[in-house]
């Protein structure tokens, strides 16, 4: 199993009322930040990721959110470049993962085609590329995008990227969504033809689809709580994947976790509650369903399966009055001494096939010493029992670089990606 | 959901090439009114039934909420797009005569954006709280990304009145409350591609086209689409008229169904 670290960048000083008083995490007036403390969770963060990638990580990753106070990252390509520097000046090999560039939200898909290929010549060929289809909020909200036409600016943006990646001539694009006479980017990714593709989702079975034929890895994320969705996700993508014929190889799925480590469970407990309560009350439970979902984003069998049944969304509806209790049994969280979060990832990862995981070891008010105490017990006491799981199958990992041993898949050139079923 | 009396029948027309069929509810007798839904898709309402018994109701659905073809809305890009769509259809209904056209709200903008784009395409006019100009000083509400639970007071000055809650009602059964949500849910979503962030497209440029004779109505206490844009309206449009309604938000056919009803009347008269 491959292990790559997750961050967010958050604001950790949100008043303690803020979930009672503020109307969202995405819409919060700026005068309440102190500037100190933005930059010191910039540094915070970065220095949690270099030390990661130090302690023996697989990867490093941020992703993409803007106007939101939970993470200050509008744009992960900046932090990653910087990590992708960080890295190959110590000689770290690990892989660089920005989870998104959102193309559902990309106005500017060549710009995202080449900042990718930048990071990917930075690093010397570490990229693995994320490409969600964009969450409402953003991608609608704060990039003016119709909902209506997320999924498919989505689909022409990534055969543009595709296409800009691969062709060895200049072309021209004549899109819906932009226009350019002549597109030859510079530079053009180390690793060709192209890096590992990874698509977000939080479990849209046309997503998935979609993944599986085109040879990309599908990434979850488990806030909404494993113990509730895991199931029903994870069996729907393996059931998806028999389907289309694809085997049943674990490296083809991610999960992203929040994950605190503590020297026992009652120290764990002790230690991460304020934080982890933070993190969900104050940020994901801060995020009014009408910003995760706005009015065509979702087709209209989509609309009847979520009003008939919600079970996808988990625990995310009442996420802002949860107490710590419920959200660790539900599973929005995996909290514990090392040897009790190691037996339920290697349980999660074995019961529903997981060959990546991404833990998310900083959530919310988490101050930087416990952060890398977190990132250091994770590191000592559980990567070593995580990078076992799966070596004994010999499966080939298509989804990882593969100057960091990834198996470079058989591409016809140039590439297409095929169009995604409207959903 | 509100009685109606007459149930309407419906008339298609494949227009777009024939990648679009248009749906439309005809009801009624008498000269021929189209009727524009405003942008939650149409809804039958006595309004509509009063209307229709001295005018032949003819009522397009937006592409892609038409029973059974939601991928409709996918053949139209844009504005302009579904401007010349609607235009197509109108004619292809081979008219006798030229019909008025009543436009709610999303609807509202639609009918001036075919008054203005053809102007010989309508007889008359009428503009029920339209959408479509912005103001920096009076910013339209985003009724698509509102919380369900603030739409009720942005629609009506009494959301609680008999009339909106008759409205806003869901069906008892749950099978069909699931589908009038879905329903209601991409329909917004279908107009929200036309007007998505901002609902102004530049139709404040072209309303100076619009020559026929228009009747502009108007909420005094729409909260979705402020009163100010009634005088707006009125001063694009050369000879137009503007009546405001006192104790009203942005549906007067439903808050106040019959005054809303007597200034219609007596405009098409």
């Amino acid at each position: 199993m491959k292990v790559t670290m997750f961050s967010q960048v958050p604001y950790r000083r949100l008043p303690h009322d803020f979930e009672k008083k503020y109307d969202s995490v995405v819409t919060t007036p700026w005068d309440l930040v102190d500037p100190e403390e933005v930059h010191a969770a910039f540094r915070d963060s970065l220095d949690e990721q270099l030390f990661a990638a130090r302690s023996g990580f697989d990867g490093v990753a941020f992703t993409e959110h803007s106007q939101s106070a939970y993470d200050m990252a509008p744009n992960p390509n900046l932090l990653c470049s910087a990590l992708a520097y960080a890295t190959d000046v110590e000689g770290l090999n690990v892989a660089i993962y920005p989870v998104g560039r959102s193309l559902g939200k990309a106005r500017e898909p060549v710009r995202v085609a080449e900042e990718y290929a930048m990071i990917d010549a930075i690093s010397g060929g570490r990229l693995i590329a994320g490409f969600p289809v964009g969450l409402a909020y953003d991608a609608n909200i704060n990039n003016g995008v119709p909902p209506i036409e997320t999924r498919a600016r989505f689909d022409e943006n990534l055969t543009l990227v595709l296409k800009a990646w691969q062709e060895r001539e200049p072309f021209a694009w004549n899109g819906k969504f932009s226009q350019h006479s002549a597109v030859n980017i510079w530079p053009r990714p180390v690793q060709q033809p192209r890096p590992p593709v990874w698509i977000t989702g939080i479990g849209n079975p046309v997503t998935m689809k979609f993944t599986l034929e085109n040879g990309y890895g599908f990434n979850y994320f488990g806030w909404f709580g494993y113990k509730l969705t895991g199931k029903r996700i994870f069996d729907r993508f393996w059931e998806i994947a028999d389907q289309v014929g694809q085997p049943r190889n674990p490296y083809r799925l991610s999960f992203l976790h929040a994950v605190c480590v503590g020297d026992t469970d009652a120290d764990a407990e002790r230690e991460y509650a304020p934080h982890i309560a933070y993190f969900f009350n104050k940020g994901l439970g801060s995020i009014p369903l009408e910003r995760l979902a706005l009015p065509g984003g979702i087709g209209l069998p989509g609309l009847h399966a979520i009003l008939r049944d919600p079970g996808d969304f988990g625990l995310y509806l009442k996420m802002r009055t949860a107490t710590f209790k419920e959200i660790v049994d539900a599973g929005c969280v995996i909290v514990g001494g090392p040897d009790t979060v190691a037996d339920l990832l290697s349980q999660v990862a074995r019961d529903f096939r997981i060959g990546h995981l991404v833990p998310m070891l900083q959530l919310g008010s988490m101050p930087r010493e416990l952060a890398l105490k977190n990132v250091r017990l994770f590191a000592e006491r559980v990567l070593p029992r995580l990078h076992r799981i799966w070596a004994d199958e010999g499966w080939d990992n298509y989804w990882w670089p593969e100057r960091l041993g990834g198996k470079r898949p058989e591409y016809q050139r140039p590439e297409e990606a095929r169009t995604l079923e409207r959903i | 959901m509100t009685q109606t009396t007459m149930t309407p029948t419906e008339r298609t027309v494949k227009v777009w090439n024939g990648r679009i069929t248009m749906h439309f509810k005809v009801i009624g007798t008498g000269t021929p009114l189209i009727y524009l839904h405003p942008a939650a898709g149409l809804a039958w309402d006595p309004f509509l039934d009063a209307l229709s018994k001295t005018h032949t109701i003819y009522s397009p659905e937006i592409p892609g909420t038409s029973s059974g073809d939601p991928q409709a809305i996918h053949e139209v890009d844009d504005l302009w797009d579904l401007v010349l769509i609607y235009e197509e259809a109108i004619r292809r209904l081979d008219l006798a005569t030229p019909p008025i056209a009543v436009g709610q709200s999303f609807g509202g903008m639609l009918a001036a954006e075919l008054a203005a784009h053809f102007p010989n395409l309508f007889a008359k006019l009428v503009l029920l709280d339209p959408i479509g100009l912005w103001r920096q000083d009076a910013p339209l509400a985003n009724w698509i990304a509102a919380p369900p639970t603030e739409l009720p007071a942005l629609l009506f000055k009494d959301p609680g009145s008999p009339a909106a809650q008759a409205m806003l009602a869901l069906p008892d059964d749950p099978d069909k409350a699931v589908a009038a949500q879905a329903a209601l849910i991409w329909a917004l979503g279908c107009t929200g591609k036309f007007v998505w962030p901002i609902p102004e497209r530049g139709l404040h440029k072209r309303l100076h086209r619009i020559s026929v004779p228009t009747l502009i109505v108007w909420g005094e206490n729409d909260r979705l689409n402020p009163v100010v844009y009634a005088q707006e309206f009125g001063q694009a449009i050369a000879g137009s008229r503007v009546e405001t309604i006192a104790n009203c938000g942005h549906i007067p056919q439903v808050e106040q169904t019959d005054i809303t009803l007597k200034l219609v009347n007596d405009f098409l008269s």
